[in-house]
């Protein structure tokens, strides 16, 4: 008998973060392994409603347990948001194709994230730190509505910060600020001026809502990027995950196996990569 | 590959036989319409062998509307009671070339789809050739023939007092093995079934000349300067988002997982879905790359006549003309083809 890809893998929820008012982090043990690469996503559900694709945030080095980091936005993601320490979920996957790590070695690397966006970012950033002497530089930018809405704020604020000050930096950024905030005040495609990188030798990886996606993409093209050297997460409706159900056409490809991770110059010809 | 002559009486009794290994179904004629319904005790008498394709498309069959493909997080095993495996008769050219699409939709490494390859595995069809066409169809116009040419396991091309048998496959070959004393030898008939074949295509040729689609090769490219074009605004007036000709269409594949509660546990079932419902290509939060009907509408000739064509090397369209028949905003797929060229 061939393998269910439809079956879902037992799994407990082991911790819940609020990260924002809109996100939270699960934190989850598979019954069985479910070892996921940076960029590759898994489908999670509730048991007996139905349920949605995400790409895991913590550490593809962990095993037997990862981290989903979900902002409330639709009818299942409404329903993980109140899940508590326990409960009981189902995965499946990993599907996708993932951050192509092998071409970003001896690279300065641009990390570019929007709001919950970070996620994939995150499990990417952490891939990179895990083997950081193959790469030359890394260059995270973040972006937030607002301060509350930082998501990660221990390690973007804190723990990352501590990293290799030569190697790893950031530039944080809040369209909205309020009194706390002494950081800076601007969209996140702000902090892709007067970039101290070489370009030549560069790629950059952006995740985040359509809109941010598009303009940041913009921004890099301005700067001096070209599109074989932006890579972008396409969000896009992954219902089977497996190529079958039709959902998440883009032009040729399907996003759940040809992406979710596309290289920009492969998909800048499809109409609708921005909706 | 070789052929054998069957007479009717001795057709009826082959699929007696058949039917202690198969679930058997062949058309059957209501009103003008032709139906699927599962051969009984009667045997044939009811059946339609040759004539046009059923109303239903026969991928019914092999990826139902509606089936539960997978149980979880229950305690007791699936408890199901093994079905036999499907037998369909008087399938048309246009259903087995929508095989072409679905086999490598649902059976292509690495992910399969256990049901429909079950289905495939364990089904046998036979098939026959066409001897009459409907209104809609459209077949010949983009390259296939109106009688089965490949995917079946025996194909029937039916004459006065039998049929011409030709197996297509290893299973068919084997049926014609173990029952070969109903069969004879089919070179008697060879020339009639050859001249049905002819004529018929040079009807369904004559047929299809006045809805000007343009020619096969060029339907592709047509469709690629027709993208932005106010066509699809135009189509897509009358259209009321029934999701009718994606239902009945043998090539349409896409489907939606649903789940719900069982007595133990779990199920998941797979649906068909419709490329032209809003919130096909939703996602959580409300972005929807296909707001617009008249984009959704651009997306499923996008798909039949661009994605497929380049993905497959062919039309995810037989030219069964079934969405004609069934659409009620009465959307022409002919007409929309002639218009790309315009």
């Amino acid at each position: 008998m061939i393998n269910n890809p439809y079956l879902p893998i037992k799994t407990e929820v082991l911790d819940v973060i609020e990260e924002s008012p809109t996100i939270k982090t699960f934190r989850l043990k598979p019954e069985a392994p479910l070892h996921f690469k940076a960029g590759q996503f898994i489908e999670m559900s509730i048991p007996g409603k139905g349920e949605a694709p995400f790409t895991p945030s913590s550490s593809p080095y962990e095993k037997n347990k990862l981290e989903i980091t979900i902002m409330k936005a639709g009818r299942i993601t409404a329903m993980i948001h109140n899940l508590k320490k326990g409960d009981t979920v189902g995965l499946r996957g990993p599907y996708g194709k993932e951050y192509p790590l092998f071409e970003y070695e001896g690279k300065e690397i641009l990390l570019v994230g929007g709001g919950v966006g970070l996620a994939p970012l995150r499990a990417l950033f952490l891939a990179l730190a895990h083997d950081i002497e193959k790469y030359k530089s890394v260059l995270f930018c973040c972006g937030s509505r607002t301060p509350s809405d930082i998501i990660y704020k221990d390690c973007v604020l804190d723990k990352w910060q501590c990293l290799d000050k030569k190697k790893v930096k950031f530039r944080i950024t809040v369209d909205r600020k309020d009194d706390s905030w002494k950081g800076n005040v601007g969209l996140v495609t702000t902090t892709l001026d007067k970039l101290d990188i070489n370009l030549k030798n560069s790629v950059s990886i952006v995740c985040g809502p359509p809109i941010m996606m598009k303009f940041a993409t913009f921004k890099l093209l301005e700067v001096g990027y070209k599109p074989e050297q932006i890579y972008l997460s396409m969000e896009k409706n992954m219902s089977c995950g497996i190529g079958k159900c039709g959902h998440c056409r883009l032009g040729n490809f399907y996003a759940c196996k040809d992406g979710p991770v596309f290289r920009y110059d492969k998909i800048s010809h499809i109409h609708e990569i921005w909706d | 590959m070789d052929s054998y002559f069957i007479n009717k009486p001795n057709f009826d009794r082959l699929v007696k036989s058949l039917s202690k290994t198969y679930k058997i179904f062949a058309p059957v004629k209501v009103d003008n319409n032709r139906f699927y319904k599962k051969v009984g005790e009667d045997g044939l008498e009811k059946s339609v062998i040759g004539e046009i394709r059923a109303v239903e498309p026969i991928k019914s069959f092999y990826f139902p509307a509606r089936a539960k493909i997978a149980e979880y997080f229950s305690s007791k095993e699936d408890s199901d009671a093994k079905e036999k495996p499907v037998a369909i008769i008087g399938a048309k050219s246009c259903d087995l070339v929508s095989f072409k699409v679905m086999d490598y939709v649902y059976s292509q490494e690495p992910f399969r789809d256990p049901l429909y390859v079950l289905k495939r595995e364990e089904g046998l069809i036979i098939s026959s050739d066409c001897t009459s066409y409907g209104e809609t169809c459209f077949c010949v116009a983009i390259g296939i023939m109106p009688y089965p040419l490949e995917g079946f396991d025996i194909n029937l091309s039916e004459l006065e007092g039998g049929y011409v048998a030709e197996m297509g496959s290893g299973k068919g070959e084997k049926i014609v093995r173990d029952y070969f004393k109903l069969f004879q030898s089919a070179e008697p008939y060879i020339e009639k079934r050859n001249a049905n074949r002819k004529k018929l295509k040079e009807d369904l040729l004559e047929h299809v000349k006045k809805s000007k689609i343009p020619p096969k090769d060029s339907i592709q490219k047509a469709f690629k300067t027709k993208f932005d074009s106010t066509l699809w605004e135009e189509v897509s007036k009358t259209c009321v988002e029934c999701g009718a000709c994606n239902y009945v269409c043998p090539a349409c594949h896409c489907f939606i997982l649903m789940d719900q509660k069982k007595v133990d546990g779990f199920e998941r079932l797979r649906m068909w879905d419709s490329c032209l419902l809003m919130s096909f290509a939703r996602v959580a939060g409300g972005a929807n790359p296909r707001k617009l009907l008249a984009h959704r509408m651009r997306n499923r000739f996008d798909k039949k006549f661009n994605f497929f064509q380049d993905t497959i090397g062919r039309f995810g369209c037989t030219g069964c003309g079934r969405c004609t028949e069934a659409c009620p905003g009465k959307i022409d797929i002919r007409e929309v083809l002639s218009k790309l060229e315009k």
